[in-house]
């Protein structure tokens, strides 16, 4: 039934779908949440998800370049602990901040690591990041000894739970700031437009001018650098930097909120709002079941079922556009 | 160099293993004692067996990240079922609820259209808490002795997982390269428009493909139950990375069409040497991990040099 009428309709809808359905979903959730449970509906809750939703949120951001770029990193949760545990290990001998900025550095470094294998061995992004995810990880471990390190300099605490006005947690201020300068970079500087260029179609922007290997070797670092600021805020909500359950399943909530988030795997434009609600929802939704008891193995359950369902819902936006095949 | 490449496709690995045998055997006096080589084949076996799956699957053009999780699931019903029904139909019915999992696996990425990365990835979450749920997180003994038969047992000297292998190779080998079903994986892995314009049943093909290789890793998994004899369900944990590594050192190429199985058959048994080499110096389990990753990344990068020459050859008119 392909005719005029019923193409309309499918457009409209998924016109309609691309602007609210991501911020739909959200709210009904939290709508259901709400009701079922009270300890859901308190303002501290509330904004306590928010502070934790930029554990992925902020993370999600340099995953969404990546993403749009056609590449993939699953090696962000072992990075997240290699940067938290070295950066950390450095406070006594410089200071917090300068621990804090080392984290941050070293997780560009590793991004830009990563980018380098990506390009100039082509080696495929999964298979790279995914040897790195144990390199990483392996790392992490011998250089802690499978001790976790522990972390009281203020400085790095305040990242994580320091509050504003005695209120606004610090990370929901850090979240904004990282989304608005990747607003920045994405639609309002050329970079951004290589980045989606790239996606698109690398031979066209290769042949276009675009330094392709440049950009894609810019995303992962970029990547790195945020991982590394969620790293800092990750331990310091924790109090301690892991070497080995830090970032557990991190990459796969990250790349669900990404994906949720409206991004298509396969590359081109995406959208960092979209990552953003998306990271919200999948924060909500980890906040909602615990608070509702739920068992932790359903829970994992739950987990992958929403990332099959986002990549599904997606494939079916973009058919409903008229853009693809379901 | 093009006739050097192409018999390195053969025989690469088969090479690196007779080096690291008389590395070993110069190292460790133990090396050359035939309890030691079965052992480490044995080691290899683990791998393999899914590898025999993996190619199929990298072959085809796609992934398959989940069969860490299906090994543990076969283990949880394997240790539930046990008890109740017996040995054979226990068996039996752990591995055809294995293949039931490649089969979503297969559904969901031909049918929605989901990308074989994410759909598997999803899936190992989805099986793993369902094995967690299923064992109520605990682990499961079983007190069946005759089960451990499987895993531990010999015949005329040789241990089982050995024997099993080398029938699944006899399988596999046949169904890759001498059945029509074979080349359309190929075919499928080359150029998947093209084949599905000439014709072939590509969703059939390929949730076959997956169901297959859930079948290897279920079978792992009783081999696995059986030498534990306790039902784990997170059994198995950085199991797909040894089975990817195993695979592409194996020669089977990522992007697809060409399936080598007997190269991971050696890959899998390099990679025990280099564990048992490993062990013999008393290198912990956290540089293993590392040096399994660093294998695959040196394996993936032989794998894009060779094919980057390979396609320059090409243009530039040599024959290959």
């Amino acid at each position: 039934m392909d005719d005029y009428r019923s193409r309309k309709t499918k457009q409209k809808f998924g016109v309609f779908w691309g602007n609210f359905g991501l911020p739909l979903i959200f709210i009904i959730m939290f709508a259901i949440f709400a009701i079922s449970t009270p300890s859901f509906r308190s303002t501290y809750n509330f904004l306590n998800n928010l502070s934790f939703a930029s554990y992925v949120g902020i993370a999600a951001i340099g995953m969404t370049f990546v993403i749009m770029t056609g590449n993939f990193d699953i090696s962000i949760g072992s990075m997240l602990s290699l940067v938290a545990v070295l950066g950390s290990s450095f406070i006594p001998k410089i200071t917090g901040v300068a621990g804090v900025v080392s984290t941050v550095l070293i997780a560009c470094l590793l991004g830009f690591l990563n980018g380098i294998i990506v390009t100039k061995l082509r080696i495929p992004a999964f298979i790279t990041t995914l040897g790195m995810l144990f390199v990483f990880r392996a790392l992490a471990y011998i250089y802690t000894n499978n001790v976790p390190v522990y972390i009281s300099d203020r400085f790095w605490l305040y990242i994580g739970n320091g509050k504003l006005f005695g209120v606004i947690p610090f990370p929901i201020l850090l979240m904004g700031i990282c989304y608005g300068v990747a607003y920045l970079l994405l639609r309002r500087s050329p970079v951004g437009r290589y980045i989606i260029a790239v996606g698109t179609n690398s031979r066209a922007a290769a042949l276009s001018g675009i330094n392709v290997d440049n950009i894609k070797i810019l995303v992962f670092t970029l990547l790195g650098l945020f991982v590394g600021i969620s790293s800092v805020i990750n331990s310091a909500n924790l109090g301690s930097a892991n070497p080995g359950l830090m970032g557990q399943d991190f990459e796969f909530q990250v790349i669900t909120a990404v994906v949720l988030g409206g991004t298509a795997l396969s590359g081109g434009n995406g959208s960092l709002g979209g990552s953003f609600i998306a990271a919200l929802i999948v924060t909500f939704l980890n906040n909602g079941m615990g608070l509702m008891q739920v068992n932790s193995y359903w829970q994992m359950v739950a987990t992958g079922l929403v990332m099959i369902f986002a990549v599904s819902l997606n494939k079916l936006k973009f058919f409903l556009l008229g853009q693809g095949e379901f | 160099m093009v006739k050097f490449l192409k018999l390195y496709e053969k025989i690469g690995i088969f090479i690196l293993i007779v080096f690291a045998g008389i590395f070993l055997a110069i190292a460790s006096p133990n090396f050359l004692k035939v309890d030691t080589i079965l052992n480490i084949i044995t080691q290899g076996t683990y791998g393999v067996i899914v590898g025999f799956g993996m190619v199929l699957a990298i072959t085809s053009g796609g992934f398959d990240l989940s069969v860490d999780a299906v090994v543990g699931l076969t283990s949880v019903f394997l240790s539930l079922l046990i008890p109740n029904i017996g040995i054979p139909s226990a068996i039996i019915l752990s591995i055809l609820i294995s293949c039931f999992v490649g089969f979503l696996n297969g559904l969901i990425i031909t049918k929605f259209g989901v990308n074989p990365l994410i759909t598997t990835l999803s899936m190992a979450t989805i099986i793993r808490g369902a094995s967690l749920l299923i064992a109520k997180g605990r682990q499961i003994p079983i007190s069946v002795e005759k089960f451990t038969v499987i895993g531990t047992g010999k015949l005329i000297g040789v241990p089982n997982p050995i024997w099993i292998m080398l029938v699944l190779f006899i399988m596999f080998f046949l169904l890759l390269n001498q059945t029509p079903y074979g080349r359309h994986i190929c075919a499928i892995g080359s150029n998947e428009s093209a084949a599905r314009i000439s014709g072939l049943n590509v969703t059939f093909v390929k949730i076959m493909v997956y169901v297959l290789v859930s079948f290897t890793a279920s079978i792992n998994g009783v081999i696995r139950t059986s030498q534990a004899m306790i039902g784990i369900p997170s059994m198995a944990p950085g199991f797909t990375l040894l089975v990817i590594t195993i695979t592409i050192l194996g020669g089977t190429s990522l992007s697809g069409g060409k399936g080598n199985l007997i190269g991971a058959v050696f890959a899998g048994i390099f990679i025990s040497m280099i564990y048992y080499g490993l062990n013999l110096i008393g290198v912990q389990y956290f540089y293993q991990l590392l040096s399994v990753g660093l294998v695959l990344l040196f394996a993936l990068f032989v794998d894009g040099l060779r094919k980057r020459y390979l396609e320059t050859a090409k243009i530039k008119g040599i024959k290959v």
